[in-house]
């Protein structure tokens, strides 16, 4: 019985919100991983592009609830999702056309590339914050527990409950949806496997007649539809928040980067590595402890690792040593 | 002008005694030895030009022919220009002088890939496969350009190199060099090219597979592909090739069939050592 509460208790605070907020930073670091892998350098507006899709996705919210509509027990923010999806793709293609377009051109080497992208995220970051401003918004609605705490107590007659919120299960239930169609366009489309062999080789691939500026214009498209959806599950099972979507550049990073830059299988596991990570190093274990260990040793402090407030250093950290000892991630990427 | 004593009259201009204006019309024809152009089906004529628009001239006044259904080898020492030779009939080389023509029709401004569009299929020497793609994406990838069914066309590749057909759902990247060549032409082989170009196809691997390389590429000749190599191994090329062509420094030295230059004394001095 104590095994079970132990477990009960660490599914609710740590197995769950890690796999939610990895399915997020995996769905971010996909996005990454993409721009990387076929226009070949880091994209540090990619926050900033997450935070303006939700931004779309907020406002349209905003609409349909004075409208009165709504999806019942799902969030009306699933509505929207599109119409944010649309406004992200506007943008970035926008973005690409007048500054991307421009350093392509010129065959500018990635690391300009990179520091234009970084011009582009301020950019991005001011537009976000002048259009909806800099504080918090909570736009989830609907049901909010799929299982609350006490209706798990009831069913179980444990002595610990276990909640799944609604966001929660929409996030990885989207996520398995989104990853799923990801790799079969990748894989099985003649579009995709355009984007893989430019990606691969792309003096080949120009001469076998794959047309650059058509596999950069998907290539962006995915990127958008990405990083809405992301952005969209993180700011429904968070807050939505302009600042930190520009602080989730470090988890997301790290997490494309433990998996192995342009290796979408890696960028997966990479966002599940660094959640859990995360999660388990700044989560109090007093609580697990006192059911697993016996009653003499139970710890008097709450045996936690870090506070929360410095759960950005453990992304950090493991980058830190993903790149001194395995500069090519988990999985076999591009980057060393 | 010339150097003719005869044609030198010292400055005379009495026309008392010489009648001036007659005939000036020079007659000089041919370039005292064969091109063997005239039933070119690829050529690359006198093409003179460099990497870059301003940079150093490689190729002077450099001509490369292939006829219909023929093999044509390029050989040379190293740094002869050899590779150069050939991306310059395939537009990856400035052409200050000189044309290329494809069945006729000037090609001379067309980009690589208009030039594939066009019927010409090239392999390069490196990084010629995707890499990261199975065996049956690289040959989907090659018919990229072709809108209508090209299974036929994949399963005619699998018939030429059999050992890709057990291999097509693997990476090209972890086959052996000569499979990945076989790869590499086949992924060339798949837009129905009229010529097909290859770089150096067996730098690098055995002479056994050497040998076979060279038995498919005979292959691919006598279903109508015209072919232009280059190579180092230039005895065992220029005994697969209809026509060879010697190039130092750039320039044509020696042109002929293959067999005709590996019986040419001088050839074999310099270039087959011996």
């Amino acid at each position: 019985m104590d095994f079970l509460n132990a477990l009960v208790v660490l599914s609710n605070f740590v197995l769950i919100p890690a796999v939610a907020y990895g399915s997020q930073l995996a769905l971010g670091a996909l996005g990454v991983t993409l721009i990387y892998g076929i226009l070949r350098f880091s994209n540090f507006a990619h926050g900033d592009t997450m935070a303006f899709g939700t931004m779309v996705v907020v406002l349209v919210t905003y609409l349909f609830q004075s409208w009165g509509l709504s999806l019942g027990p799902l969030p009306t923010a699933l509505l929207a999702l599109p119409f944010g999806i649309l406004g992200c793709m506007a943008l970035v293609l926008v973005t690409d056309r007048t500054v991307y377009r421009f350093y392509r051109q010129q065959k500018a080497k990635p690391v300009i590339l990179v520091i234009v992208s970084m011009g582009v995220m301020f950019i991005m970051n001011g537009l976000v914050r002048f259009i909806i401003g800099p504080n918090d918004q909570r736009f989830a609605d609907g049901e909010r527990f799929i299982i609350s705490v006490r209706e798990f107590k009831q069913m179980t007659g444990l002595s610990e409950g276990l909640a799944i919120r609604t966001t929660q299960g929409i996030t990885v239930v989207t996520a398995i949806i989104v990853v799923a169609l990801l790799f079969w366009f990748l894989n099985k489309t003649r579009t995709g496997k355009s984007m893989r062999a430019y990606s691969d080789n792309e003096d080949l691939a120009l001469l076998s007649g794959i047309n650059p500026e058509r596999v950069v214009l998907y290539t962006w498209l995915i990127v958008a539809a990405l990083a809405t959806v992301a952005g969209t599950l993180y700011g429904l099972d968070k807050t939505f928040k302009p600042f930190t979507y520009f602080q989730l550049l470090l988890p997301i990073f790290a997490a494309a980067i433990v998996g192995g830059l342009g290796n979408p299988l890696g960028a997966i596991a990479g966002g599940f590595v660094i959640a859990f990570s995360e999660v388990t190093i700044t989560y109090a274990w007093k609580k697990v402890l006192k059911y697993l260990l016996p009653e003499n040793l139970e710890p008097s402090s709450l045996v936690q690792l870090l506070s929360t407030d410095y759960k950005f250093a453990v992304s950090f950290a493991i980058l830190v040593v993903v790149l001194l000892f395995k500069p090519t991630g988990l999985f076999k990427g591009k980057s060393v | 002008m010339s150097n003719n004593p005869y044609q030198d009259d010292r400055g005379n201009k009495d026309a008392s005694i010489t009648k001036t204006g007659g005939g000036t019309m020079q007659v000089s024809t041919g370039t005292d030895h064969a091109m063997s152009t005239d039933e070119a089906f690829l050529i690359g004529d006198s093409m003179t030009g460099g990497y870059g628009k301003s940079g150093p001239d490689i190729l002077h006044d450099c001509t490369i022919a292939v006829n219909k259904g023929e093999i044509a080898v390029i050989v040379g020492p190293n740094g002869a220009g050899k590779s150069t030779a050939m991306k310059a009939t395939f537009g990856m080389l400035h052409l200050r002088q000189g044309s290329v023509r494809l069945d006729g029709t000037d090609i001379t401004g067309l980009t690589p890939q208009a030039r594939v569009a066009a019927g010409m299929g090239f392999v390069p020497q490196t990084s010629n496969i995707f890499t990261s793609m199975t065996v049956e994406e690289n040959l989907e990838m090659g018919a990229f350009i072709r809108k209508d069914d090209y299974r036929q066309t994949i399963e005619q590749i699998y018939d030429l190199f059999p050992i890709l057909r057990d291999k097509r759902r693997q990476p090209a990247g972890e086959l052996s060099g000569g499979q990945r060549q076989q790869v590499a032409v086949g992924r060339a082989l798949m837009t129905q090219p009229k010529v097909l170009l290859l770089d150096e196809p067996t730098a690098g691997v055995s002479p056994i597979v050497m040998d076979e390389l060279f038995d498919r590429i005979i292959e691919v000749a006598r279903t109508g592909i015209s072919i232009l190599m280059v190579e180092q191994n230039a005895r065992q090329a220029l005994e697969i090739a209809d026509k060879g062509y010697v190039l130092v420094q750039g320039r044509n030295a020696h042109t002929g069939t293959g067999k005709d230059l590996l019986a040419d004394p001088e050839v074999r001095q310099s270039f087959l050592g011996g």
